[in-house]
């Protein structure tokens, strides 16, 4: 059990062992692996943002569709309102023309009478005339008789 | 199971066990002597003379006495003693090598075909080990920034583990095939080595004391260690307490890695000599003996396991500690 000759064979073995994997093994495989940490930890550090993201995609759409919905709801009173006004107005423009075409017809009617009356009036007197012509036989004048007529036609205009 | 049963006594089936295959240079003079095969004298004559070319002693072995220097491989305690420094453990140097260049084949692999998304097993092995040591290294490595000290703990970890492992390997799986190909000895667990243990130690110790310096500067060192644990003026004492802890660090590497993995061979061996496969001459009381054997050898390969694993991971625990020492700052107290 002697110490010998094996011990510096030994030492030159270990010395070149270690050499061996301090030059190609340790740093190409720690690098290695410490690059696939670096990948694994990357991953899932997206798949955390994305995550996030989509949550947060969810609730913008939410609030989109909220919103278009409110958005609709407006737009749908609004045009109600309008409707309702517009139809309101032509209501209220067809009372107004009504009344005016009834109001200018009861004028027109009023004007009617009022010529009929006068035109009644005048034939009224010169039939009258003429009958009381006939019927008296003689001339009647508006110079004899004027007071006369006058008084008949302002009785008939009682 | 101890092979050779009829010619070897379980001493000698254990010495020969742990007796490394040690290939050193013999010095001209030296008597080299083998133990002689067969029953008779007739034979071993026979046997000396034909596979060794050697002449038989008339007792028990066949003795040669070299006329010139060579390097030969150790056949007994008396070569080795004669080989000195010398010589090398070429089955401790073997089995590490080996096991170290599986275990760059394997990792230097892993990382060539390296694929993010497709991981294969293999890979995800590798990873896990790198993972292991780099969370180790963290952890313990705080004091400064050293790009060799994870590369290190991984070496040590892998490395000390796959050789930990041999352990589990039945004792005789290895050794007794080889022997019969012509290979005396051999030790298949390279940490029962001391050879090896204090080589990683001393490779440590080395890396400690170079990074301390570095990291300290010469005169930061030097303070570091006579001016603790006491103040400047018991400067002896101090320098006896820190030079007996930094020799403390080797030593202890180098001797627990050892201890435990010779240790544990040991029982190996002590219960496979409890188990014979001399089938002829099996008693009830042998086959009771087998069993228990067996059942024992089971149950310790099972608790080695954990002596396997923790041993490597206590070895790089350590070095990674001492690394960090090595960094720390001076700190006048």
């Amino acid at each position: 059990m002697n110490l010998n000759g094996t011990l510096l064979g030994q030492m030159i073995a270990f010395g070149l062992f270690i050499w061996f994997c301090w030059k190609f093994v340790w740093p190409p495989l720690l690098a290695a692996m410490e690059e696939r940490a670096n990948k694994i930890e990357q991953g899932l550090k997206d798949s955390e943002d994305s995550a996030k993201k989509i949550i947060e995609a969810e609730e913008q759409s939410k609030k989109m569709i909220a919103e278009a919905k409110s958005e609709a709801k407006k737009v749908l009173s609004n045009a109600k309102d309008q409707s309702e006004k517009i139809v309101e107005d032509s209501k209220t423009k067809a009372t107004e023309e009504k009344n005016r075409i009834v109001a200018s017809a009861q004028a027109e009617i009023d004007k009617e009478v009022v010529n009929a009356k006068k035109s009644l009036e005048k034939d009224f007197a010169t039939n009258v005339m003429s009958a009381a012509k006939k019927i008296v036989g003689k001339e009647i004048s508006e110079t004899n008789h004027g007071d006369t007529i006058q008084k008949s036609l302002d009785d008939f205009r009682k | 199971m101890a092979s050779e049963s009829s010619e070897r006594t379980f001493q000698e089936y254990l010495e020969h066990h742990l007796q490394n295959l040690v290939y050193g240079r013999l010095p001209e003079g030296h008597e080299r002597k083998f133990y002689a095969k067969g029953k008779t004298d007739e034979e071993k004559t026979a046997y000396c003379q034909d596979d060794k070319s050697m002449n038989y002693d008339g007792d028990k072995y066949c003795k040669e006495t070299l006329t010139e220097d060579g390097w030969y491989l150790a056949n007994n305690k008396s070569d080795l003693e004669a080989m000195g420094f010398w010589a090398f453990n070429i089955d401790t140097l073997f089995f590490s090598l080996l096991l170290g260049s599986i275990f760059l084949f394997f990792f230097i692999n892993a990382a060539k075909s390296f694929s993010l998304e497709k991981p294969t097993k293999l890979q995800l092995f590798v990873e896990m080990m790198i993972d292991f040591v780099n969370s180790v290294v963290k952890g313990t490595f705080k004091a400064g920034q050293n790009t060799l000290v994870a590369p290190m703990a991984l070496t040590i970890f892998v490395w000390v583990l796959l050789m930990n492992l041999m352990d589990l390997v039945p004792v005789d799986l290895i050794p007794y095939p080889a022997e019969e190909i012509g290979i005396p000895f051999l030790k298949v667990v390279p940490t029962t080595d001391l050879n090896l243990t204090a080589a990683l130690a001393l490779s440590v110790f080395i890396l400690y004391l170079f990074f301390s310096i570095k990291n300290k500067g010469f005169i930061g060192f030097i303070k570091s260690i006579t001016l603790h644990p006491f103040g400047p003026w018991m400067l002896p004492a101090n320098l006896f307490v820190e030079v007996i802890d930094m020799l403390a660090k080797p030593l202890s590497l180098a001797l627990r890695l050892y201890g435990n993995l010779y240790a544990g061979e040991m029982i190996f061996l002590l219960i496979a000599g409890m188990v014979m496969i001399n089938f002829e001459a099996l008693t009830i009381a042998g086959v009771g003996l087998n069993l228990a054997g067996i059942t024992l050898s089971l149950i310790w390969a099972i608790f080695h396991i954990l002596i396997v694993v923790l041993q490597a991971f206590i070895f790089m625990m350590l070095t990674v500690v001492y690394m960090n020492m090595a960094h720390e700052k001076f700190e006048q107290h």
